[in-house]
């Protein structure tokens, strides 16, 4: 009898979202197969990678990350536009970084302008990401959602404690809503169902799994994000089959690893190329987890990961 | 079957304090309750118990036993307090618990020898939780092993495979439905004993009662032959005195992989339906399985 590869049996698929508007709109999901398990399934839409801007000038990145936006950085509009034109970013992440309670602590009404702005400035899918405080996410998003009514933006993080106000936001304005849970896939499910019985479409979700990186705990986050997508696919759990979002590069640019200068530590090597590597590699094995949709920094590290993609989906 | 009412614990706040002041009247209230309500045996938790753990011990046997004849479950991982309550207790009493850990195993059996007393088998390990089904099966055979060289019968020990939270692991949740199965051909004549509640765990407290009873109910298609109980879930106690046997049918025939209609069930039916799903893996848990 010739010998027979094994086949996994699939029963599910993920939902395709599109997400933004317009010409650059884009489709992520639709996976009927693990992640690029192309002999056994499809993967219609590719991962997509969304380009990091701060709207407020970063301080603790280290060098090798802020040298690619040199004379960028205090202005928001010039940073993604220059994502756009020199690194061909396809998606923009806005880390609304100011409006930490803890920081700079900006509020609402002149966070959201600046995000108008951003919007205005670019045409590909805009993620806008506060900074997990449910009070104050809940004040800004709702302000965001609100004055960008028309530019369907991917809002997030939104988890199960501010998962009303913003979800219902969300909603009044058709935005998309990133369903943002602690590393836990029961927690994963029990928000997408609460974001349904709140009455958000499935249209309107993505889910975040947090992840972190290299070195912090990558392991758990894959092994969640696999068994979601075990639960999707295999078990058809359509509370599961949401397109995944990894926010993955400021877990990566802020450890001691990627900061340390080789003169301290010669072990470490050369700084620069150890922080995006560090990068690149994290964000490839969320990738091969069954991440759909990237938020990246350095423009080097995103080249290395769109030529892994395009390795393991070549025909 | 028999049921260990887990009632009397010291992390309640009506008992932790009434242990703490020896004020009898709240143990011997709940011990009563217990009784009433129809469990075997009282489980009586006082924790670690590092500082005076002996006259604790003493005196809640005591006080529990001038209310009730139950035999009684005594809970305590400090051997002197265990001992203190082994002298005192009228009936044949069960020890709750002795582990695989080399020092608690070398305290805890020459107690239950030297006092026969039963004991509950914990199957932890010198490297913590069993992993799987097998692991559990070895860490069986080398407790029932090292008892009986001390001259423990089979029939004394009490096996616990230890339950963890269906919001956990699921692989454990089905591991010991697994393990149950081979129980009887591994260890012949020992009983079994489960601290039920902890299938729950973490999952809010209206809702934790459908896991309790249908993972119970689970477990009894393979002989489970005791379990640690809240007393008061009257539905618990139907299940176990065959007053629901249309119930114990459907989970048990789910289990032998029949997928039944939700929409021919009754609405109690499908809540059993619907958990049996999650506990055997089959749907994967969130606070909301019921809803979904």
């Amino acid at each position: 009898m010739a010998f027979e590869v094994p086949k996994t049996a699939y029963s599910g698929q993920i939902k395709e979202i599109k997400l933004g508007q317009g010409d650059k709109a884009v489709t992520v999901g639709g996976e009927s197969s693990y992640p690029f398990y192309l002999f056994e399934g499809e993967m219609p839409h590719l991962p997509r990678i969304a380009m990091e801007v701060y709207d407020c000038p970063p301080e603790e990145w280290p060098e090798a990350a802020l040298e690619p936006f040199a004379g960028v950085t205090d202005d928001p509009v010039a940073w993604a536009k220059k994502c756009l034109s020199d690194y061909g970013a396809e998606m923009i992440c806005l880390q609304l970084l100011s409006t930490d309670p803890n920081g700079l602590d900006r509020g609402a009404d002149e966070a959201a302008e600046v995000v108008k702005k951003v919007a205005d400035a670019i045409d590909v899918p805009l993620i806008v990401w506060g900074t997990a405080n449910h009070d104050k996410d809940t004040e800004v998003l709702r302000k965001v959602a609100e004055l960008c009514q028309d530019k369907s933006l991917i809002l997030g993080p939104v988890e199960e404690a501010d998962h009303k106000k913003i979800g219902a936001a969300a909603i009044g304005y058709q935005h998309t809503v990133v369903a943002s849970t602690p590393i836990d896939i029961n927690l994963a499910k029990q928000l997408t169902i609460l974001l349904g019985n709140l009455g958000v479409p499935d249209e309107l979700i993505v889910m975040d799994p947090t992840v972190s990186g290299i070195g912090y705990g990558i392991e758990y986050c894959y092994s969640v994000m696999e068994r979601m997508r075990m639960a999707a696919l295999t078990q058809q759990d359509d509370k599961l089959q949401f397109p995944i979002i990894c926010n993955i590069a400021k877990e990566t640019w802020k450890t001691k690893e990627a900061k340390i200068s080789e003169a301290e530590d010669p072990r470490m090597g050369d700084v620069k190329k150890r922080g995006i590597l560090l990068e690149a590699m994290s964000a490839m094995a969320m990738l091969l987890a069954g991440g759909d949709v990237l938020i990246m920094r350095h423009p080097e590290a995103i080249k290395l990961v769109r030529e892994m993609i395009a390795e393991l989906t070549k025909a | 079957m028999i049921l260990i009412g887990e009632n009397i614990n010291i992390m309640s706040l009506t008992i932790g304090p009434a242990f703490k002041e020896r004020n009898p009247r709240p143990v011997q209230e709940l011990a009563r309750a217990e009784a009433e309500a129809g469990v075997d045996y009282l489980d009586l938790n006082i924790g670690p118990a590092r500082k005076a753990g002996d006259e604790l011990m003493t005196w809640v046997v005591n006080t529990v036993q001038e209310v009730t004849d139950k035999p009684l479950s005594l809970d305590t991982t400090n051997p002197v307090a265990m001992e203190a309550g082994l002298k005192v207790a009228k009936s044949k009493p069960l020890i709750n618990s002795i582990s695989l850990q080399p020092d608690r195993l070398g305290q805890g059996l020459p107690l239950a020898k030297q006092y026969n007393a039963d004991l509950i088998a914990l199957l932890w390990g010198a490297e913590g939780m069993p992993r799987d089904a097998n692991e559990r099966a070895m860490h069986a055979v080398n407790f029932v092993y090292q008892a009986n060289e001390m001259g423990i019968p089979n029939e004394n020990i009490w096996i616990d495979p230890i339950v963890s939270p269906v919001s956990v692991e699921i692989n454990q949740v089905k591991a010991l439905i697994e393990f149950m199965a081979m129980l009887a051909d591994i260890a012949p004549a020992c009983k079994s004993v489960v601290g039920l509640s902890n299938i729950s765990n973490g999952t809010p407290a209206h809702l934790r009662p459908w896991l309790n009873r249908t993972y119970l109910v689970m477990m009894l298609k393979y002989g489970l032959h005791s379990a640690i109980v809240d007393a008061f879930d009257n539905d618990l106690m139907a299940l176990v005195r065959g007053q629901k046997p249309e119930i114990v049918r459907l989970v048990h025939r789910m289990m032998d992989g029949e997928k039944p209609d939700l929409a021919s069930l009754s609405e109690e039916e499908v809540k059993y339906a619907k958990t049996v799903r999650v506990l055997t893996g089959e749907s994967l848990y969130s606070h909301s399985w019921l809803e979904i």
